[in-house]
């Protein structure tokens, strides 16, 4: 393998962690820590360290829902799925996110500005439904406190022709 | 190399050790740092209180600790004088900091106002004591025993409070012995597979291939469901106090704690508290002087729901996709790399180290017949309290839902119970007084699982929520067999159809077909997948056949039986017209109307403009 500037920086981030000691989602976490994402080019370059074949390091990264292949967007709205939500009206909030940012979940913006993700519950019911902006939780929200935060993130996106008068209602 | 006791006493005098919160010399201002308080705003009410602290230059200790499961009164903060009072503050915004520096941290005063109770046995100046707070009540605390106690960074508290006693006990007997008491406890997997821990920890101490491990299940991945969270992050020692008394009884010498990607808190504090226990000997090699070496590893997960299933969580392991394996061999011949394996849940790990700290008389001592001691529960969804409670196992349920928790909201009624995530089933209101024990679940077709009690009221619609949980297990379905991958996909469809006024006659065979097909999957994902549509199909059917014959929504809520419509011409509609969010609501020659097409159905002008709009069934009968 060509050793380039990016490539040893990779090797140096996962130089501790070694093969057959359940390490490849450490490495693979770090990675994703490190760039916000996980470059293809450093597919082989975590294959030889963690000494497996590189369809063993993707079928990994494409396993998982919360590695990513591209770069995240500036801001993550991650939609919480959990039951709570979902009976306090989350699927509404899901809607209202899709209809004013004009994308759909698990896209992101044409500008990659903002990304609607879908977010797993982790017992913070208390405050359903809610949705995490960049990790911070907003929640409990009405309907009309949804479409209020909406186009303030939208307004931070711009190409209009994505998005018009907030996409097609599904 | 320290003994216990050597250890227990370093842990009593250590400066900023246990002596320092139980006796204060000076006020002790403890926040609650977990997901939730952090959530709700704890770390915003800590900032803003080492400020006014700095500020007005106050002598106070300020220290953290885990939730104590009040999750509905986040954030928390507790106030320590050293004349003993213990005030808990509840609901402790960032806003309400400066009253709190300025009357009780300046002032001297307890600040009723803001004050949930009194952490003592007696009300303190009014405040109530908090066995009197009806969440609290029904609860005997073990498990959580120093959940909101103990600073959960920090092992000298936990030894303080005899943590590790029961590794200490435990080293003094040989294994056989120590397997033979987790028998006697009746100690079942507490995740809901119900398993006898002792018979699984001695299959594996019968396997003769070495290195063996341990693995503690933390993928707690049943939404709804936030109980391992709350022991981990708020006394993470208890679980490698368990898993190293496992090692003992079993051979296993490493321990893989496989963590959900969702807690990263639970990451920090688990790699914290590993730190420390090898610091003080209670991990590493010759554990208290022993021949036990064992050591531990957090292994951080990366979003998948199967993974918390016992092969796919050793497969993820084992650095592959998490796919379930086909077994036989079980894990105690070939688990991670092969190597003969046990994997538990973390509520279990815990238990067996009260188990060796108290002994069988005292964890026998509250429970059932069949299940002793204690379990803890989350309970959310449509309920006055949300949070985390632990009460002896046979508790009635309805007890939990009506008194701990308040009810259901005001002018509503309890409909359903969703326990244990979407594998396990619904249960109608008609069965809220079952006793919280797997067995009296089982009978009614539905499992107990691992401590999620979801609640439902009337305002849900069970196809629609039966179509969120179809749709959960297809989209975190592994994909390897067609029964599970296609037949959860087929259901969801039907499941939608039925919502949008598409059902058909012979959907009840097909759903039927289905629900026996996916019996053959290979894992308890698939097999399990069908519960919650049996379940209603047995437990609602009435309500099934009005979506699917009627096209009729009883609860208004399944998006293709209704329609918005404008029933009064009211000057609201010009808000209602502007937080549109697809500019649905028009209006046309003076009059507001909806754009049926464009109506998302989101509810937003009808929270602005509650008189002036209505939900009505979009198939008048």
């Amino acid at each position: 393998m060509l050793e380039t500037e990016a490539t040893l920086e990779v090797k140096n981030l996962i130089a501790d962690l070694r093969p057959s000691e359940g390490n490849l989602l450490a490495a693979l976490h770090r990675l994703q820590e490190h760039y916000g994402y996980i470059p293809s080019d450093a597919i082989p370059v975590v294959a030889q360290q963690m000494k497996l074949g590189t369809a063993r390091v993707y079928g990994m990264i494409s396993f998982y829902s919360e590695f990513r292949l591209t770069p995240p967007p500036e801001t993550t709205v991650s939609w919480c799925s959990g039951p709570a939500c979902c009976l306090r009206g989350g699927d509404s909030i899901r809607r209202i996110f899709e209809a004013v940012l004009g994308i759909k979940l698990g896209e992101s913006t044409e500008d990659n500005r903002v990304g609607l993700h879908l977010g797993q519950c982790n017992g913070t019911c208390d405050l359903a439904p809610m949705v995490r902006i960049n990790g911070r939780a907003r929640g409990p929200l009405s309907a009309a406190e949804a479409v209020r935060l909406a186009r303030e993130l939208s307004s931070r996106a711009s190409p209009p022709s994505a998005r018009k008068n907030g996409g097609s209602p599904s | 190399m320290s003994t216990y006791e050597e250890l227990r006493q370093q842990a009593l005098s250590a400066p900023g050790g246990w002596q320092a919160v139980e006796s204060p010399t000076k006020p002790r201002v403890t926040v609650y740092l977990a997901t939730c308080t952090i959530a709700a705003g704890a770390g915003e009410t800590l900032a803003a209180l080492r400020s006014e602290v700095e500020r007005r230059r106050l002598d106070v200790v300020i220290g953290i600790t885990g939730c104590n499961g009040l999750c509905y009164a986040e954030p928390l903060v507790e106030v320590a004088w050293p004349d003993g009072r213990r005030i808990l503050y509840g609901k402790l915004t960032e806003s309400k900091v400066p009253r709190l520096a300025e009357e009780v941290l300046a002032g001297g005063g307890l600040c009723p106002e803001l004050a949930l109770a009194s952490l003592g046995d007696a009300p303190a100046d009014g405040v109530p004591p908090i066995g009197s707070l009806p969440f609290w009540a029904p609860q005997v605390r073990r498990l959580m025993a120093d959940c909101g106690v103990i600073d959960p960074e920090n092992i000298d508290h936990y030894i303080a409070r005899e943590g590790y006693s029961g590794l200490a006990r435990a080293l003094t007997r040989p294994p056989e012995e120590v397997i033979k008491q987790v028998s006697d406890s009746t100690l079942r997997g507490r995740s809901g597979s119900d398993f006898p821990t002792g018979r699984k920890w001695d299959f594996l101490r019968g396997a003769t291939r070495k290195p063996k491990y341990l693995v503690c299940n933390a993928d707690e991945g049943d939404p709804g469901a936030w109980v391992n969270r709350t022991l981990l992050e708020g006394n993470p020692q208890a679980v490698l106090e368990g898993m190293a008394i496992g090692g003992h009884a079993t051979g296993a010498s490493f321990g893989f704690i496989y963590l959900r990607e969702e807690y990263p808190l639970c990451f920090e504090r688990l790699n914290k508290a590993i730190e420390q226990a090898r610091e003080r000997g209670l991990l590493g090699q010759n554990i208290l002087g022993s021949d036990l070496t064992f050591d531990v590893k957090v292994v951080r997960g990366a979003g998948s729901y199967v993974c918390g299933e016992e092969s796919g969580l050793i497969a993820s392991v084992e650095e592959s996709r998490g796919m379930p394996k086909i077994r036989p061999p079980y894990p105690a011949q070939s688990g991670v790399y092969g190597q003969p394996t046990n994997v538990n849940n973390v509520e279990t790990y815990a238990d067996a180290a009260l188990i060796m700290r108290h002994g069988l008389d005292w964890y026998a001592s509250l429970g059932t017949e069949r299940n002793k001691s204690t379990k803890m529960f989350s309970l959310s969804g449509h309920i006055q309290r949300v949070g985390v409670l632990e009460v002896p196992l046979g508790y009635p349920m309805d007890k939990l839902i009506f008194e701990a928790g308040g009810g259901v909201p005001e002018g509503r009624t309890l409909k359903a119970i969703q326990p244990g995530g979407p594998l396990a089933g619904i249960l109608p209101a008609e069965h809220a007084g079952l006793p919280l024990e797997p067995e009296a679940f089982r009978e009614k077709g539905v499992q107990m699982g691992g401590g999620g009690l979801v609640f439902v009221d009337d305002s849900a619609c069970i196809v629609d929520l039966c179509a969120y949980f179809a749709w959960f297990v297809e989209d975190e379905s592994c994909g390897r067999c067609t029964t599970c991958h296609g037949g959860n996909q087929r259901m969801t469809e039907i499941l939608r159809r039925w919502a949008r006024g598409e059902g058909r006659e012979s959907d009840f065979d097909l759903v039927k077909l289905l629900g026996n097909t996916l019996l053959y999957s290979n894992c308890v994902h698939g097999q399990a997948s069908p519960t919650v549509v049996l379940n209603i199909l047995n437990f609602f059917e009435d309500e099934v056949r009005e979506h699917v014959f009627e096209k009729r929504c009883r609860a208004k809520v399944c998006k293709g039986l209704i329609r918005y419509h404008v029933s009064r011409q009211r000057p609201e509609l010009a808000e209602a017209e502007a937080i549109c969010p697809t500019n649905a609501v028009l209006k046309k020659n003076g009059t507001y109307e909806i754009d049926q097409p464009l109506c998302i159905k989101c509810n937003a002008c009808r929270e602005v403009a509650p008189q002036a709009i209505e939900v009505v069934d979009a198939f008048p009968a």
